[in-house]
């Protein structure tokens, strides 16, 4: 794979025919899509989502020493006013020193560049950005507005080099061009390919000179690993993955998330590359292996005992260590039983329904059925591609278990749960609210210091679930109090009526 | 207003202050017509930052809309919108839809008012749909608010000849962008019942869409802001012929006097009873604002203070700050866009808050600006004994003011948007009430760790 030479990587509706609206079961959605005839598909009635330029904040947001400049409207960007303070929390939680904090403008663009065009002001607005705040960084996030009325945005970046000291790296990401949101991540990673990861200068400084140093540098670099780290992870997360690999005498190299702009450069040297998320990180891997040779492992997420598992075991074949990887795994897989296996009575037979990404959906469930004994009842993932296959084949009784691909779109769930009503919901964050409003106790799966990943994070989900049923009554009274916005027809109709095939 | 870039803004755009403003009205839905991300956008834009006001009953990401894709922008987007609002009628359940344009939309021109004229002419017993612009590049999430109350005063309040005596409209205050918006709305309708009036508050529980449609029967106005909802005003005016006044966010009991004694002055209200009605309140207010007097006297809890905020805040909280809890206003940072002529005016009305009005007074909308006009007027540490320390002090602005604050050594609470770090329900600042309560978020700030 190798988009580079392109202003922007292609969409996944394109690249992946990545599908957005499906209803079904999951052994259904397996044959389409083993098959190759799962469509994007629509719907004609849709619920808001985020955008691709929202969703690549998830990465961008995170890098510190940098500036973003939102080249649209005022409104595009305006989600980072969210939570300002949580930015500066998880910078200090990984030593980065956030010295500039996190840092945004917009080019606030009117009607008057709507007919002009807003590259003058695009680049005005990064002179500015550069004068004030010598960032190592700064991207420019082009939006819906500046993609119709046809602003260059390259070209603004091409005139400013030289003049400028800091990185600019153009995110094509208006939201009309996909209905993939996941397409994010490769316009973002195709921003670091192209234009953090390409400096003479720095590709010479990473090898020291002096033999010896070189001779150190290179054996640590036969066992260094990207590990590649989503924004929805936390640095709690982060550890425990260190932990196992530094325990296979593995080191880490954690990327992209939280990383400075000059450490990318970093990537190109290490021994493999380790996704956590094929979902998050195909493009990347894919190019680092094209273009550096550095080659990669992306088959699962590490979430539940039997992907940890898998996860360990695909990274210990590469390095062969297999055996030692084996007695690692065998002593966690036996501690973390004895430690499960009291909250394991209170959730065996419980029933959850779950929602989040295709990958961490399949893998959760795989956890509550295999770990916890629970069963799994309904799953939701937010897009589906061939990545999903390997995890969704190995859930159990799949020819039974209903799923629905969508992105948001909380009018199915609620349909569904409705129908289903599990005992407990399990969510990615966001639209959790419409889970808690049916009265179903709603377990937030992702959150800044929740631990999720690993052996730890399997404990801490198992705990946290068996905490939330010890007294779900809050949510249990919502049932009778919060109101959802549909008429009670819409309950009797199938869920996915509104879903088109394309 | 001057286009030029901006840092962190403390809005976002007509999209968003549109859907926030249509959601907080009694049982009615958005409808976008928009790209499938400006939704899920703004929508993060206040669900959290403004106390965490959620999602409501159809908002965050219930909100319908018809995601437009390249295909709309190639070919238009009319048939996907006629499609979306039919297939919304059937599913939600609302009393009035709002369709919400975005600026996808608008660029490729799609006729939204015919789609939306053509399904009001057809739709029998189904509920109506209203139009109001929410581009971006035409204007932020004030002019997002006003341009939802101009659709609903044109196309949705009833034209009629009939007064009711006694019967007021109340706006000014934006849903979501006040933090506070609901609790100063139900503070200001709980005062203006008690001169005898009959209120409509639009966006308060006590609100409904009948009194809504019934709007055009008041006697009078009220905005309060020299700035939201006046072209809102002006358009009420013209299509009802209600005429209206436009006052400052009053918080505290001097501001309240002056507003209650306005509106009764204006309405002709026996002046014994609106008299009597200010005394009753002021009695109550200073029976529990004075409870401090021992602490106030004994710790020194005067400050210096910074004040950042939208014109409605910053006018609001200066006067409280000066003539209630007797602060010295050192710095205010009006962070909304303004034209020259609202400037002047707000400039104005700050002469007659504090003096030296015009050395202390910024219209600045970027974030990391707020610290260098501060570094302008106060001088910085010299390492002399008697380097005059800009302390104590105190900072009320939002969220983002809260390194600013760190870095002068000031406290600080966030009561303008955006407000991420503090839950806000029934809570309010404006009026007598919110005076109090926002004297107890103050100093329960200050002395939190006695």
């Amino acid at each position: 794979m190798n988009y580079l030479d392109k202003n922007a990587p292609p969409t996944r509706d394109e690249r992946l025919g990545a599908c957005c609206a499906f209803g079904g079961s999951v052994c259904e959605l397996l044959d389409k899509s083993k098959s190759g005839c799962l469509g994007t598909n629509g719907r004609a009635f849709a619920q808001s989502t985020g955008c691709q330029m929202m969703l690549s904040l998830a990465i961008v947001a995170t890098i510190p020493e940098s500036v973003i400049v939102f080249h649209g409207p005022v409104g595009c960007g305006s989600c980072l006013l969210s939570s300002p303070g949580l930015a500066k929390q998880n910078q200090l939680a990984r030593g980065n020193a956030d010295t500039l904090g996190q840092l945004w403008f917009s080019t606030n663009l009117s009607e008057q560049e709507v007919v002009n065009g807003g590259e003058e002001k695009l680049e005005e607005t990064i002179r500015e950005v550069d004068r004030r705040f010598k960032p190592q960084a700064i991207f420019v996030a082009g939006t819906c507005v500046p993609a119709i009325i046809g602003d260059d945005i390259d070209g603004v970046v091409t005139n400013l080099k030289g003049e400028i000291s800091a990185k600019i790296l153009p995110l094509h990401c208006a939201g009309f061009k996909t209905k993939i949101i996941a397409t994010a991540y490769d316009v973002v990673y195709h921003a670091i390919l192209r234009y953090l990861m390409t400096d003479e200068e720095e590709n010479k400084s990473l090898l020291p000179e002096n033999d010896i140093e070189r001779e150190e540098y290179e054996a640590r670099r036969k066992r260094t690993i990207n590990l590649l780290n989503v924004a929805s992870m936390s640095r709690v997360d982060e550890t425990e993955l260190v932990r196992l690999l530094n325990a296979l005498d593995l080191e880490v190299n954690i990327m992209p998330c939280f990383s400075p702009p000059d450490r990318f450069i970093k990537a190109k040297d290490a021994a493999v590359s380790v996704s956590i998320c094929a979902t998050h990180d195909d493009y990347f891997v894919e190019h680092l292996k094209e273009l550096y040779g550095v080659p990669y492992i992306l088959n699962t997420i590490p979430i539940g005992i039997d992907n940890t598992r898998k996860w360990l075991l695909d990274i210990a074949d590469f390095f062969n260590i297999r055996e030692k990887a084996l007695q690692l795994i065998e002593t966690e897989e036996a501690a973390l039983k004895t430690a499960l296996a009291p909250l394991r009575k209170n959730l065996e037979k419980k029933t959850a329904f779950v929602c989040a990404g295709e990958i961490r959906a399949g893998s959760t469930a795989i956890l509550l059925e295999n770990d916890l004994g629970m069963e799994v009842v309904g799953v939701r993932a937010y897009h589906y591609d061939k990545f999903g296959d390997v995890l969704f084949d190995t859930l159990p009784r799949k020819e039974s278990i209903p799923v629905n691909v969508a992105s948001s779109q909380p009018f199915e769930q609620v349909n569904m749960l409705k129908k289903i009503k599990p005992d407990v919901y399990l969510g990615h964050l966001g639209g959790n609210v419409w889970a808690a409003k049916c009265g179903l106790p709603v377990l937030p799966i992702f959150g800044p210091l929740n631990s999720y990943l690993g052996y730890k994070g399997t404990f801490e989900l198992a705990s946290r679930v068996e905490r939330l049923l010890q007294n779900p009554t809050y949510y249990k009274t919502l049932a009778q109090t919060a109101s959802q916005p549909y008429h009670e027809s819409w309950y009797e109709k199938d869920p996915f009526t509104y879903i088109q095939e394309n | 207003m001057t286009n030029t870039f901006l840092e962190k803004p403390r809005f976002t755009c007509a999209l968003g202050g549109a859907l926030v403003t249509v959601n907080a009205l009694p049982k009615t839905v958005p409808i976008l017509h928009a790209s499938l991300g400006c939704g899920g956008m703004t929508s993060a834009s206040f669900n959290a930052a403004s106390g965490y006001l959620g999602s409501g009953y159809c908002g965050g990401n219930s909100i319908p809309v018809s995601g437009i894709t390249e295909r709309e922008i190639v070919f238009g987007g009319v048939d996907r919108l006629d499609e979306q609002i039919k297939n919304t009628v059937d599913i939600i359940d609302a009393d009035l839809f709002v369709v919400i344009s975005g600026c996808t939309a608008e660029i490729i021109g799609d006729d939204i008012a015919s789609v939306v004229k053509e399904y009001n002419a057809n739709r029998n017993d189904l509920p109506p749909v209203l139009f109001a612009s929410g581009a971006g590049f035409k204007g932020n999430s004030y002019w997002g608010y006003d341009n939802v109350l101009q659709s609903l005063f044109t196309d949705y309040v009833e034209k009629t000849t009939a007064k009711r005596k006694g019967l007021v409209n109340i706006w000014g205050i934006p849903p979501a962008q006040d933090v506070f918006w609901e609790g100063n709305l139900v503070e200001i309708r709980r005062l203006l019942e008690a001169l005898g009036l009959t209120v409509n508050s639009f966006f308060t529980a006590s609100d409904s869409l009948d009194s809504i449609r019934s709007a055009a029967e008041a006697e009078l106005n009220i905005v309060l802001s020299l700035v939201n909802g006046i072209d809102a005003a002006r358009t009420f005016e013209k299509v009802h012929g209600v005429p209206f006044i436009s006052t400052t966010l009053p918080i505290g009991a001097k501001a309240t006097q002056s507003f209650l004694s306005e509106v009764a002055s204006k309405l002709n209200i026996d002046t014994t009873v609106a008299q009597r009605t200010i005394s009753k309140e002021t009695r109550s207010y200073y029976h529990y604002f004075n409870r401090l007097i021992d602490a106030y006297s004994d710790i020194d809890l005067q400050r210096y203070t910074v004040i950042i905020g939208d014109s409605n805040y910053a006018l609001g909280l200066t006067s409280f700050a000066q003539n209630e809890l007797g602060w010295i206003p050192e710095l205010i940072v009006v962070t909304d866009q303004l034209d020259d002529q609202l400037i002047d005016s707000i400039q104005k009305e700050f002469s007659s808050i504090i003096p030296d009005a015009s050395d202390k007074l910024v219209f600045e909308s970027d974030t990391s600006l707020v610290s260098l006009e501060f570094a302008k007027r106060w001088p910085q540490p010299d390492g002399s004994r008697y380097y005059r320390a800009f302390s104590p002090a105190f900072v009320l602005g939002s969220r983002l003011d809260k390194d600013f604050a760190d870095s002068i050594g000031a406290g600080h609470l966030s009561v303008s948007y955006p407000v991420s770090n503090r839950v806000v329900l029934n809570k309010g600042y404006a009026g007598f009430t919110g005076a109090l309560h926002l004297t107890e978020d103050i100093y329960s700030n200050i002395l939190s760790l006695r």
